[in-house]
């Protein structure tokens, strides 16, 4: 009953955001609507603006948030905290929604943490489990290091233009007006934060343990995608200092995640991780000042992303299990699920005809045009980003060819808990097949880039062979990483870093009170001590014993006396 | 007589005194000091008038006034002298309680 009002009130939001924003999909159209200017309050404005960027992004949201209720009423049957669970999807939803059509940013800042907590909340729905409540903290505290960038941006960008509205700090700049240095690095520190990049990307994957219908709503329309709106909707405050370090933290964080995704043994994380590889690919596109392709590339990623988490629930709701090797050769159990997740993993890995294809060679063109040096990066750094694009074209093949073979392919895992996996009721299903169809039919609007779609479909089958060859020698494919593949499943221990980090940290605190204590808090000590002993040297003659007293007195004379005399 | 030698006898008296003040401690014989000291005094006075010699004998009648006085002072410090000897069955002045600030503290 709850799942049908949840999925029923999703549906109604989904159906008239539809009609509000189908008007603003053609380009050019945009509206600004202001209700109140909130009592002069920090100048804050209830403000909504839509063009088409927030309008594609209230598509991907709501029509995301559609299917996740609608998979979660079949997916938490009989979970009792399910109220509370699909409650918290429609706070996200609405978060979320905030951050898209706000004007002012403030009001983006409202939203921006309101998500923060209802991933936190989400992602810790399991809370009996130790992995999920660490899991949330510590995706609420990751995420909390961007939040602080964010709001210094928004006091700085408020200073600086002398207004929080979005719509006219962006008109002040298109009046030639330059932007401070500071905004953007700072931004770029928000968006680490909320988009899992390196070296703040670690909470992504950690955040599994969470029911994966919120996998699939963070990954694909919240949350996350969320730092790449940001982004795109800001950047004309971007510096050319700014874009380099998105650049250069884009061009790492894409090729780590593909890594890492290559080394995982449990299907969740190993989608986590491509997740991680592939926000990096919609933020190289914006590095490259490419925005259309930076959200061509998310409203894909979404379509295909919720398809894989959701394909993951559903596998992990027939086998009991999300980890790899409780799975394989489920393509005869489970053939609407095989057939979902082969076109999700085809376009996750970029091949033709899906969208993933055309939006990811519309970032590597992007970022290829970047390298001509006409734009604000410098050609040195394009050239780094685009290497990284194609080797982490080559990996995303490996990876999505050793995930598909691992699950679908092979002989099947030990620990089947129920008697015999199989395709699940139309609530999960129905959710598939949507996805599906638009994955692929996102690729209709697409323009095709014939130079780079080449190279990347060669780099492409270069990865599937090599993963495919060694799956076929009986080998996990995980091995191509030679040496370096240990290293590598335990994720570089970038956890441990950041122990030692705050281990460190605290050694310096440490030091600096040490420091403060004995050597600067020793003048005033010493102060004290002196005036301690002066005193007691003062205490000793107040003997308390007449005698004494007229001893002293008789020396005073007899000196006061000798000297008249002797003078 | 040269005037050196009273004055002479006058300082030995006068430091006999001082040091019974100073290093003696029971109260009669600090007494005793005081009126040693006293005494020193009142030989200078004697041996300066007859040096001197006005024809007020100024000297003389002063030290006869001193004496008078000091007889009153050593009555007055007898007596104290007995109040502590009452007070502490001992005329030794280092046993004499003293009420000190202290003490009133702690007392309190």
């Amino acid at each position: 009953m709850t799942g049908r009002v949840a999925t029923g009130l999703s549906t109604a939001v989904w159906m008239v955001s539809l009609v509000i924003v189908l008007p603003y999909l053609q380009p050019d159209t945009t509206s600004t609507y202001a209700w109140s200017d909130g009592g002069g309050l920090l100048d804050v404005t209830l403000a909504v603006h839509l063009d088409a960027l927030s309008a594609r992004l209230v598509l991907l949201v709501t029509t995301v948030t559609v299917l996740v209720q609608l998979f979660s009423t079949s997916y938490m049957r009989g979970d009792p905290r399910y109220r509370s669970y699909t409650a918290l999807i429609g706070l996200f939803e609405v978060a979320m929604l905030t951050v898209v059509v706000a004007d002012d940013l403030f009001v983006l800042l409202v939203g921006w943490e309101v998500m923060g907590l209802c991933s936190w909340l989400l992602i810790g729905h399991h809370w009996e489990l130790p992995a999920a409540r660490a899991g949330a903290v510590k995706a609420f505290v990751m995420t909390r290091f961007g939040d602080l960038g964010l709001l210094v941006a928004i006091v700085v960008t408020g200073q600086a233009f002398d207004t929080y509205r979005i719509s006219e700090v962006l008109a002040q700049l298109g009046s030639g007006e330059r932007p401070p240095a500071g905004i953007g690095l700072l931004l770029v520190l928000a968006v680490v934060g909320k988009s899992a990049l390196f070296p703040l990307h670690t909470w992504l994957a950690d955040a599994m343990p969470g029911p994966t219908p919120i996998s699939a709503l963070i990954h694909a329309a919240t949350m996350v995608v969320a730092g790449v709106y940001l982004v795109a909707r800001l950047l004309p405050l971007f510096t050319p200092a700014a874009l380099t370090v998105l650049a250069l933290v884009a061009a790492l964080t894409m090729v780590l995640g593909a890594l890492f995704a290559l080394m995982q043994t449990d299907l969740k994380r190993l989608l986590a991780w491509s997740t991680v590889s592939q926000l990096a690919y919609m933020y190289a596109a914006l590095a490259a000042s490419d925005a259309d392709a930076a959200i061509d590339h998310l409203l894909s990623h979404g379509a295909f992303k919720a398809l894989l988490f959701l394909v993951a629930g559903t596998i992990a709701h027939a086998t009991g299990s999300t980890a790899l090797r409780d799975m394989g050769a489920l393509r005869r159990s489970m053939p609407l699920t095989f057939a979902a997740a082969t076109v999700g993993l085809a376009a996750l890995a970029g091949v033709v005809p899906t969208s993933g294809f055309f939006s990811k060679d519309a970032v590597l063109a992007a970022v290829q045009s970047a390298t001509a040096g006409d734009g604000p990066l410098q050609p040195a750094v394009a050239w780094i980003l685009l290497a990284a694009g194609l080797v982490t074209v080559v990996l995303t093949a490996a990876y999505a060819t050793r995930a598909w073979l691992l699950v679908f392919f092979g002989v099947a895992g030990q620990s089947h808990q129920r008697a015999a996996p199989a395709d699940p009721g139309a609530a999960m299903v129905g959710p598939l097949v949507v996805l599906g169809v638009l994955t692929l039919a996102l690729s209709f609007s697409a323009e095709p880039h014939v130079v780079v779609g080449i190279v990347t479909t060669v780099l492409l089958l270069v990865g599937a062979a090599a993963s495919g060859a060694s799956w076929r020698a009986g080998r996990d494919p995980a091995v191509l990483a030679g040496p370096a593949r240990a290293a590598l499943e335990r994720e570089l221990d970038i956890d441990d870093r950041y122990l030692w980090l705050a281990g460190t940290v605290r050694r310096a605190g440490t030091m600096v009170v040490a420091g403060d204590r004995d050597v600067i808090d020793a003048y005033p000590r010493g102060v004290g001590a002196l005036a301690r002993l002066g005193s007691g040297l003062l205490h000793r003659t107040q003997a308390r014993n007449a005698q004494s007293y007229a001893t002293v007195l008789a020396i005073g004379a007899l000196a006061v006396a000798v000297a008249v005399i002797g003078r | 007589m040269p005037l050196v030698w009273p004055l002479l006898l006058s300082c030995a008296l006068f430091g006999i005194g001082l040091y019974g003040v100073l290093a003696r401690r029971n109260a009669i014989l600090m007494l005793i000091g005081v009126e040693l000291m006293l005494n020193a005094v009142n030989l200078n006075l004697v041996a300066f008038d007859a040096w001197w010699g006005d024809a007020l004998r100024s000297g003389q009648s002063l030290t006869l006034f001193m004496i008078a006085v000091a007889a009153a002072e050593i009555g007055l410090g007898l007596a104290i002298v007995l109040g502590l000897f009452r007070a502490t069955g001992s005329a030794d002045v280092d046993l004499a309680v003293v009420d000190t600030d202290e003490q009133a503290d702690g007392a309190r």
